[in-house]
């Protein structure tokens, strides 16, 4: 468990930090090559020790055999070779040997008679002290075998130390041929050998470490810059326009943060001169409905004057203040439309959100039209299977959008039947209105939201609308991080459809009403399939 | 005598126009072009009503209308050429009754005015109590005990309609009816504004109001006179 979560944090921090990885990678590479490196020496070093030490036993061996073959002849030379006591004799050449090797670690003396000869005497066995049994078959064939040359095996000492032994023949006068074996202790050079080892595998390890260490701030250098670009280009992000980097020096990561000061200079002139162009704009959408509202005043108020005493005019006059009144209303109207669209192409909007019952909203504005389409013959149904909760919307503007595709409705329903369907789903909040008259043509559908489009010029207008309600239905739509589509067949009918988010900054992912509605097809096509 | 309007406004033709209406309705109509004079033209004609456009030279309407409520309680009506919410509700707090957004038309203007110079409710009883209020009704008094509190007619009527019923709970929209005289949705921010400035002056303690009651969700009702 606790190993798990080690290795995810250490996983995390590889993905997250560039500084970790390339000091990770450092470090192993380096520990790699050191590894390689080291052991090589240490088998070259090993290996040369072992040679200069073996090269070192068999010169000594060549001598002792040497001293051992003067004794024996010298002894032999001077009395009746009979006579000589071949055991003294050994114990003689024995200490002489000992006492003459001029190197350390000599731990053994023996000299073994080479099996198979007949001679008229033998030579007791001389040997030091707890001689090691270490001489194998193999090398005493070897060494009687031999020219008289020194032989030489590795062997382990009892005491579990690295040893060797050297052999050689001696010919003893009157005993025969004999072999010389001494056996060498080489404790002395693994412990140089180890010392040799344990050095150069600690001053590895520290060439890994400082390695590790340079790499680290090696690194630093060039990710501290980057990183200060990274925090600056973030605050940058976040609207804190006046942030720079820090710019040190001459080198590359210098540069980088001049050019991206330059960036980040001109792209705060380019906001700061949009953010002046929207107050601007917004300046000006005010001063125009002030400037505007006041001479439309006295206008609405005069005309509505004559318009109040027309009965008194002649016939002409009486219909121009008719006219006037009339013209002076939709003027009121499109200004303020206008002034609406310019205050959203100046991003100067914003949603006055509280919760609302959707059911209980679209009720209100479809009682509010309920009248004009009793007019027209319209029967006006609501049907709403879902939606009976408060969402966060802004009430006016939803009301407006709502009074907008009723009121198109109602003026392209011919007085047949108009259906709003409110539903909902776990992401969004729907609601079509659909109405069953004359209909649109697909290439006309695409175009309804746009500003002063007709769908047909010719066609006696009766609610009056400005020309921009759509477009500004579909503004509020998006507004609200929602979708305003339509479908329209020609004789078939239109069906607006507006789909909301059910929550603030949830997507949505699919509408609760299906478009084109379910009974899209009209009927009679469907029973001729 | 015919009730008297001061007209403040800067647009000559806006204010001839509205002396226009207000004469064939009956009104006799003052003017003034200036904020800065709007206090003097005040004092100098004592109207019965204020038209004040909020758009001024000299002095801001708003201002204009703070100086005219620390003199007096008359009814003002403001012109405001933006619905904006701050600038309606900047109006309402420095004093103004009502307001008309521009353009409007003229039975619209002439039905503000009339409401604002309509007499009070008839009322059966002369004397009515609220909290620890007592309510002059023919004499537009309120008083603390021995205290007399200074309201403006507007005020004296939203504490009048509450206390004529005692345990009826209004909603902001029925007020603005008896009171305002809308018959159809309005800015309910009316109510809200006018309730805190009332509430400033009859309450004990604003903060925990005693006199004019919340009832959350709802509306206001009278304090209990216990």
């Amino acid at each position: 468990m606790r190993l798990a979560r080690f290795w995810r944090g250490a996983g995390r921090i590889w993905r997250t930090s560039l500084q970790f990885r390339t000091v990770a990678i450092a470090v192993m590479l380096t520990g790699l090559a050191v590894t390689g490196i080291g052991g090589y020496m240490a088998v070259v070093i090993g290996d040369n020790l072992f040679d200069s030490r073996r090269d070192e036993v068999e010169t000594e061996h060549v001598r002792a055999t040497l001293l051992a073959q003067d004794l024996f002849a010298d002894a032999f030379d001077v009395e009746d070779p009979a006579q000589v006591d071949l055991e003294n004799l050994a114990i003689t050449v024995k200490n002489n040997i000992l006492s003459s090797t001029a190197s350390p670690g000599t731990t053994g003396f023996t000299m073994l008679r080479t099996p198979g000869q007949s001679t008229p005497r033998t030579m007791p066995r001389p040997q030091t002290q707890d001689f090691p049994e270490v001489i194998t078959a193999d090398l005493r064939q070897t060494v009687a075998d031999g020219s008289g040359r020194v032989y030489l095996q590795s062997v382990t000492l009892p005491s579990g130390a690295p040893g060797l032994v050297a052999g050689s023949q001696v010919d003893v006068p009157t005993a025969g041929q004999y072999e010389l074996y001494l056996v060498y202790d080489l404790t002395n050079a693994q412990a140089t050998l180890g010392f040799v080892q344990q050095t150069m595998a600690l001053g590895l390890l520290l060439l890994v470490v400082m390695i590790g260490a340079v790499t680290y701030f090696v690194v630093r250098l060039v990710v501290a810059p980057v990183q200060a670009a990274a925090q600056t280009s973030e605050r940058l992000a976040a609207g804190q326009l006046e942030h720079r980097i820090p710019v040190q020096g001459e080198d590359v990561l210098a540069t980088l943060a001049r050019s991206f000061n330059g960036m980040a200079d001109s792209l705060q002139q380019k906001i700061t001169r949009l953010a002046e162009l929207s107050r601007v704009q917004q300046r000006f959408v005010s001063d125009v409905s002030h400037e505007l509202r006041t001479p439309l005043t006295t206008i609405r108020l005069a005309g509505d004057v004559l318009y109040d005493q027309r009965e008194t005019f002649s016939p002409t006059t009486a219909r121009t203040a008719e006219l006037l009144h009339a013209q002076v209303e939709r003027f009121e109207l499109l200004l303020a439309d206008l002034l609406e669209i310019s205050r959203y192409d100046a991003g100067a909007v914003e949603l006055d959100l509280e919760p609302t019952n959707i059911v209980r909203l679209v009720e209100d504005a479809v009682d509010s039209v309920q009248l004009l389409a009793a007019e027209k013959g319209s029967d006006l149904r609501l049907v709403a299977p879902g939606g009976y909760f408060e969402a966060e919307v802004d009430p006016r503007r939803i009301r407006r959008i709502l009074r907008n595709l009723l009121g198109n409705a109602v003026e392209h329903g011919e007085g047949k039947p108009i259906v709003v369907t409110v539903d909902s789903n776990s992401t969004a909040i729907g609601i079509t209105v659909r109405d069953y008259g004359v209909g649109m043509e697909p290439a006309m559908a695409n175009r309804v939201f746009d500003r002063f489009w007709r769908a047909d010029p010719s066609r006696k207008r009766t609610i009056g609308g400005t020309g921009l309600g759509l477009a500004i239905a579909l503004e509020d739509a998006a507004l609200h991080e929602g979708t305003l589509e339509v479908w329209s067949e020609v004789g078939n009918g239109t069906c607006f459809r507006l789909t909301l988010p059910r929550e603030r900054g949830v997507s949505i992912l699919v509408s609760p009403i299906d478009l084109p509605p379910a009974d899209g097809p009209p009927l009679e096509e469907a029973i001729n399939d | 005598m015919n009730a008297r309007i001061l007209v403040v406004d800067d647009d000559t033709a806006l204010a001839e126009m509205i002396g226009i209406v207000l004469r064939t309705e009956g009104f006799e109509p003052l003017f003034c072009t200036d904020g800065a004079e709007a206090l003097a033209a005040f004092t100098e004609h004592k109207p019965d009503l204020v038209l004040l456009d909020l758009m001024l030279p000299g002095k801001d309407g708003i201002a204009v209308c703070a100086d005219i409520r620390k003199e007096s309680g008359t009814p003002i009506i403001m012109l405001t050429a933006k619905s904006d919410t701050t600038d309606v509700v900047r109006g309402l707090e420095s004093g103004a009754d009502d307001y008309v957004v521009k353009p409007f038309n003229p039975k619209e203007l002439v039905a503000r005015i009339r409401t604002r110079l309509r007499p009070s409710p008839e009322v059966t009883n002369d004397r009515l109590r609220i909290g620890d209020l007592v309510l002059d009704v023919p004499g537009h008094e309120v008083r603390r005990g021995e205290q007399k509190i200074n309201l403006t007619p507007l005020e004296f009527e939203l504490l009048l309609a509450l206390a004529m019923k005692p345990h009826q709970v209004f909603t902001r929209e029925m007020l603005l009816e008896q009171v305002w005289g809308y018959h159809y949705k309005a800015d309910t921010r009316l109510v809200n504004v006018h309730v805190q400035r009332l509430r400033a002056k009859v309450e004990l303690d604003p903060d925990s109001p005693t006199i004019v009651m919340t009832v959350r969700g709802v509306g206001y009702r009278a304090g209990s006179t216990d």
